[in-house]
């Protein structure tokens, strides 16, 4: 594998260098408590002192807001123009969990239908991953044969190992930034930092507090679509979007129009959450989801079934935000081992 | 708090054997040692799973909203503050007193989960919480850990206006003195001293992270609506877009709604996912309207009818 090193101090001079060259979003730490994902315009903006972030990068490819057209109508012609620019961008900082959640993302928007605004960015962005230097308690990502060093779906791969960055090319995209930087990217002693990134990747594996055992799950729900388990899950969901709209593989989007007049207008592409009682609401007033218990079950089927039905593909990637910010613990982990359980018990 | 947790079980048994309750909605061990989770128990021998320690930070008097239209008796577990919102939906006519059991625990104050968390072994287990004057004990199976209180409480225990819960059928554990580690409007003062400017960077930075996932909407029980305004389409009074300008209109809006009528349980600040000191604008408003119409928190006594919900006919305003 090709691999190269970054020394720490170089690091700021070569994010300010991306930010002049790309659009760069990077993890951002608000009010000292709130780390995110945001475009940043140098390495002064960005902080590197986080576990992961409290909101997913989701937003980088498929963002909560997103203008897709706008439309003129002349009284004998409708002008549509499309919006859909092409910025040449990085990513820089992403978790292996959140850089495997665009790899279940892609079949959904890059896959039977081409979705042209998540392509079109997807194919604009190098991502550079980053490695974990911690293990939060509510971390599973090693349930999905992934790790806190999994460079996999990462352009370049960057682990931080004293003084030095471990980088990884990963693919063509990787090799060009890297040859366009090449004055940052140095071969010296990359052997031994790669032995010191299995350490390091085996130290932080004997940290995870969770041990998920997905065998058998997906079966129980594939044979079980009325479960009285669920009455028990959904008493105490509140029905926020908390946990879909921190989720990293959460894609739902609702569309509509906003008309300035009668003769302009936008379209936009917002997220939308099926823990939401008008997710499913239709124009004549049913609702085959009429109760949260409905909502509950189709976010877990989802997450553990459906997109594994769909695209051969994880729909969860243990990166337990949902499981850190529900405001009455509902917990993915705990609820996979219930649905074991069931499974086994009936 | 120990005994108070066995106390806790025994009264919950008894009001389910007795069938005077149908359901017994309390705390029960979370999945993580600094977490409880809300439980709904039917049956006597499930209360063995209520606990009561140092991690109860939720206010559950919002599931009684749920639980009204059901011909069930629901007790409920509360704290001093959730307690002012009993009061509250009983004068908004939400719940129906004679189907609502209160079970009240004195508070001793709560502590922030995710401050704890980061000092304690993720893989121990829980075994006690001891209530000291200024701090908490946390014994587990690996190690005890000292929390002192005006580093580790809710931000809303700090300042704590009824530790002892203001309206209780069944009130378990010893009064609880009312103790304030912070000034109770301090921090408002702090912000009303800043400039408009200022006041505007203030709650722009923070409204443009807001998710709009309405977590502090559905988790506040001052918000019974049917339908809220960001749910309906016709008008739209706000629109999917997350952009400042929809969000601040959210925020704005619905602290207006909730005014005169929030009971600063300090949930909404609690479950926000991104840390919008939401409490913050609500007790602004709440300092306004106890200034200028002076009245107490609402809730904390009975019967207090809204300042902006009430008309009186020798009112000082000539407009009247």
């Amino acid at each position: 594998m090709d691999t190269r090193v970054v020394n720490k101090g170089q690091l700021p001079e070569l994010l300010d260098k991306l930010a002049q060259d790309y659009t760069l979003f990077a993890p951002v730490c608000e009010d000292e408590t709130v780390t995110l994902f945001k475009q940043v315009s140098g390495a002064q903006e960005i902080t590197l002192d986080y576990t992961n972030s409290d909101v997913s990068p989701k937003g980088c490819f498929f963002p909560q807001t997103e203008k897709t057209l706008t439309y003129t109508n002349t009284g004998d012609k409708l002008e549509i123009n499309n919006v859909c620019e092409e910025e040449k961008t990085v990513v820089f900082g992403i978790r292996p969990c959140d850089i495997k959640s665009i790899l279940a993302l892609d079949p959904v928007f890059h896959g039977k239908f081409v979705d042209e605004y998540y392509t079109n960015k997807r194919e604009n962005t190098t991502i550079i991953g980053l490695s974990c230097q911690k293990v939060a308690s509510t971390c599973f990502c090693t349930a999905f044969n992934s790790g806190p060093c999994d460079g996999s779906g990462s352009d370049l791969m960057f682990t931080e190992l004293g003084d030095k960055y471990f980088v990884e090319v990963n693919t063509e995209k990787g090799r060009v930034l890297v040859d366009a930087y090449s004055q940052f990217f140095g071969t010296q002693d990359t052997d031994q930092l790669a032995k010191a990134k299995a350490e390091h990747e085996k130290k932080l594996s004997g940290q995870f507090v969770r041990k998920v055992d997905l065998d058998g799950v997906k079966e129980v729900l594939d044979n079980n679509f009325e479960l009285p388990y669920w009455e028990k899950v959904f008493e105490k969901c509140l029905g926020c979007g908390i946990c879909t709209f921190v989720c990293p593989t959460c894609h739902c989007f609702d569309i509509f129009d906003l008309t300035n007049g009668l003769f302009t207008g936008e379209r936009y592409r917002c997220w939308d959450s099926c823990m939401f009682p008008d997710f499913t609401l239709m124009a004549g007033g049913h609702n085959p989801r009429p109760t949260q218990k409905e909502r509950v079950r189709n976010r877990f089927m989802h997450k553990l079934k459906y997109h594994m039905d769909r695209y051969n593909l994880d729909g969860c990637v243990g990166c337990g935000r949902c499981i850190a910010k529900c405001p009455v613990n509902i917990d993915i982990t705990a609820i996979i081992k219930d649905l074991k359980e069931v499974g086994q018990n009936g | 708090m120990m005994e108070v947790t066995q106390q806790l079980r025994e009264q919950a048994k008894k009001l389910l054997e007795e069938k005077k309750a149908d359901i017994v909605i309390g705390f029960g061990q979370g999945t993580e040692l600094t977490r409880t989770t809300p439980i709904f128990i039917n049956s006597p021998e499930e209360t063995q799973d209520l606990v009561w320690n140092a991690f109860c930070a939720n206010n559950l008097v919002k599931y009684l909203v749920d639980c009204n239209n059901e011909s069930n008796n629901v007790a409920v577990v509360v704290k001093g503050c959730d307690s002012r919102a009993v009061n509250r939906l009983l004068v908004d006519q939400q719940i129906d007193r004679n189907k609502v059991i209160v079970i009240g625990i004195p508070c001793p104050g709560q502590l922030d989960w995710h401050k704890a968390a980061d000092k304690i072994d993720p893989a121990a287990q829980l075994k006690e919480v001891i209530n000291n004057e200024d701090s908490f004990t946390v014994k587990t199976d690996s190690g005890d850990y000292e929390f002192p209180k005006k580093d580790y409480l809710l931000q809303k225990c700090l300042s704590c206006e009824n530790p002892n819960p203001v309206v209780a059928d069944i009130t378990i554990g010893k009064e609880q003195p009312v103790k304030n580690y912070e000034e109770r409007f301090g921090e408002i003062q702090k912000l009303e001293e800043l400039l408009t400017e200022e006041k505007s960077n203030y709650w722009d930075k923070k409204f443009s992270r807001c998710l709009r996932c309405y977590a502090c909407r559905n988790v506040c029980p001052a918000c019974t609506c049917r339908e809220c305004f960001v749910d309906q389409m016709k008008p739209m009074w706000v629109s999917k877009r997350n952009n400042l300008s929809e969000n601040t209109a959210f925020h704005l809006t619905r602290a207006f709604h909730v005014a005169g009528r929030c009971v600063d349980c300090g949930e909404c600040d609690r479950v926000c996912p991104v840390d919008i000191p939401l409490r913050n604008l609500n007790r602004k408003l709440l300092k306004d309207i106890g200034d200028l119409f002076e009245t107490p928190t609402p809730g904390s006594i009975e019967d207090l009818a809204s300042p902006l919900g009430e008309f009186k006919t020798d009112d000082p305003e000539e407009f009247m």
